[in-house]
């Protein structure tokens, strides 16, 4: 009956190995993908809207509910393209502080996407485990602003309090045991045959595809391309940090996670390195307490977890509000590349290739 | 000849139940000598997670001393809040220079526990308490105000339960 005949199946909305609400048009000649495209908005709620509508002040809460999973990266970034804005120097214990929070953010990222991701293709074990040092994480969001998820952390012109006391200690903590954990994920999945056979040569995109697509993050540097924002525009205090940037030729879903698996070592490292060289000083720096921009527009870029953040702020004169808001999510551009990698692949394998792109919807539909 | 024995033997299988064995035997001898360390298991209803101090929960109006409310309506939580959940009307009282609240509204459904109010306020009169358990029945009772029969502005953290986390 169905000799010769393609079949069109959607992946989604609500698959759960699709992370949320993404819907994935497919069409299959037996167990091949012929045809695959992404569909997205199921979960837009106009964030760029509303923070046109919203003070300079404000709109930070509207950027934690963007990527969810990396509130602090996303704060850090409205924090510097306002202060960009408005030409406001941030003092520099609250720089460190800034990259500090940020590389847990990395982190706890990097933790739920492995936790996922290895949940997704069948090793649930790893799944309980990242979620166990993650939690560590999500009580220093805790203790340091009083939120765990929706963060809110930083303020224009610096942070709000300092760190609170006894946070050297849970950082300490968390350190000493961290890598024992590495080690453990990577006993589990990195020479399990299983794993290998579900990941090695599975969603490949070349350097030059990743290029043309404008793909970030992890996906890029697994192509071979060593393109981190922390090293070629440093913001905050990263340009005081000795980091490396990891980066694989392999260009498969098994390159993208040993990148991640040493990203998180080197965050560890950075992490290390600003409470070793904390110093001590003001938080906050001095601005008006009415923002009011100029004719003026920025464009800000970090680097996110999932890949390059970017901020597009557009001032009015003696406005309170941005005229413009435009967000360039990792995420949305990342998923652009999801019918390179699983066009002419297995039906099971576009689990891996969503997977291994790290998408959070909440940040592509905005 | 090692690849092949590679293939024959399932190391990687063991190396990897080995690792979660270990786990296993862990908790499995130390659970009745309470050796677990707290967060990786709470048993919610009866043992309640220790907070932050600085935990965001829900907001409360405080009251000085004598009992009376050190809200003034500079209605600067009121701007500042960016979901606009906070409704104050300005009134008077007999014996008191300041304005004094006659309403003072909270819309919990929309809040979305960010603390710029608390931050906002030059009078200390507001907080965010530790109280994280506000699931109700009914939609009702998210609409809080200062007269309320289950739940009113003024209602602090319960003592005790919702105690701040040692370490």
């Amino acid at each position: 009956m169905f000799k010769n005949e393609e079949m069109e199946i959607n992946l989604g909305p609500q698959h759960p190995s699709t992370h949320g609400v993404l819907r994935v048009k497919l069409r299959l000649d037996g167990e091949t993908i012929t045809h695959c495209r992404p569909m997205i908005g199921y979960l837009h709620r106009g964030v760029e809207k509303i923070c046109e509508n919203q003070t300079f002040f404000q709109g930070q809460v509207w950027t934690d509910r963007m990527d969810y999973c990396s509130a602090v990266a996303n704060n850090l970034g409205w924090a510097e393209a306002n202060e960009k804005l408005f030409g406001i120097t941030v003092p520099r214990r609250a720089q460190y502080i800034r990259t500090m929070l940020n590389e847990f953010n990395r982190l706890a990222s990097h933790l739920i996407w492995l936790a996922t991701h290895a949940l997704d293709i069948g090793a649930m074990t790893v799944f309980l485990y990242a979620f166990r040092e993650r939690e560590d994480i999500l009580d220093m969001n805790e203790a340091f602003c009083g939120s765990r998820l929706t963060t809110t952390a930083f303020r224009i012109g610096g942070l709000r309090e300092d760190l609170p006391p006894g946070f050297e200690k849970l950082v300490k903590k968390f350190l000493a045991k961290f890598p024992t954990c590495l080690e453990e994920y990577e006993n589990l999945l990195s020479e399990n045959r299983i794993w290998k056979k579900r990941t090695i040569g599975v969603a490949k995109l070349s350097a030059e595809d990743a290029i043309a697509l404008g793909v970030t993050g992890p996906v890029l540097r697994a192509a071979g391309v060593p393109y981190d924002i922390r090293k070629a525009f440093p913001y905050a205090a990263y340009a005081e940090m000795d980091f490396e940037v990891p980066t694989k030729t392999e260009a498969d879903t098994y390159a993208r996670y040993l990148v991640r698996m040493e990203e998180m070592r080197q965050s560890a490292r950075i992490i290390q390195q600003c409470m070793d060289g904390m110093p001590e000083g003001p938080v906050m720096a001095k601005i008006p307490k009415i923002l009011k921009a100029e004719v003026n527009e920025v464009y800000h870029a970090t680097e996110a977890p999932k890949g390059e953040l970017g901020y597009y702020l557009v001032g009015e004169k003696g406005s309170g509000n941005p005229y413009r808001f435009h967000v360039r999510a990792p995420g949305f551009i990342n998923l652009q590349s999801l019918p390179k990698m699983a066009e002419g692949g297995l039906i099971a394998d576009i689990v891996a290739a969503i997977g291994t792109l790290d998408i959070v919807l909440g940040e592509i539909d905005r | 000849m090692n690849k092949l024995l590679r293939t024959l033997i399932p190391f990687d299988i063991a190396k990897g139940l080995s690792i979660t064995g270990k786990h296993f035997c862990k908790v499995f001898f130390t659970a009745n000598r309470r050796k677990v360390p707290f967060h990786i298991v709470s048993e919610y209803p009866e043992v309640v997670a220790k907070v932050q101090p600085r935990y965001r929960g829900r907001l409360t109006l405080l009251k000085d001393e004598q009992g009376e409310i050190k809200c003034v309506c500079c209605l600067a939580c009121e701007k500042i809040c960016p979901t606009q959940v906070i409704t104050i009307e300005k009134g008077k009282k007999e014996g008191r220079k300041m304005p004094f609240p006659v309403r003072y509204d909270f819309e919990m459904e929309r809040c979305i526990f960010c603390e710029f109010c608390v931050e906002s306020c030059g009078f200390d009169s507001i907080i965010l308490n530790h109280q994280f358990e506000l699931a109700t029945y009914n939609r009702e009772d998210f609409s809080i105000g200062m007269e309320g029969l289950a739940h009113n502005m003024y209602e602090p953290s319960p003592v005790g339960k919702f105690s701040v986390a040692d370490d």
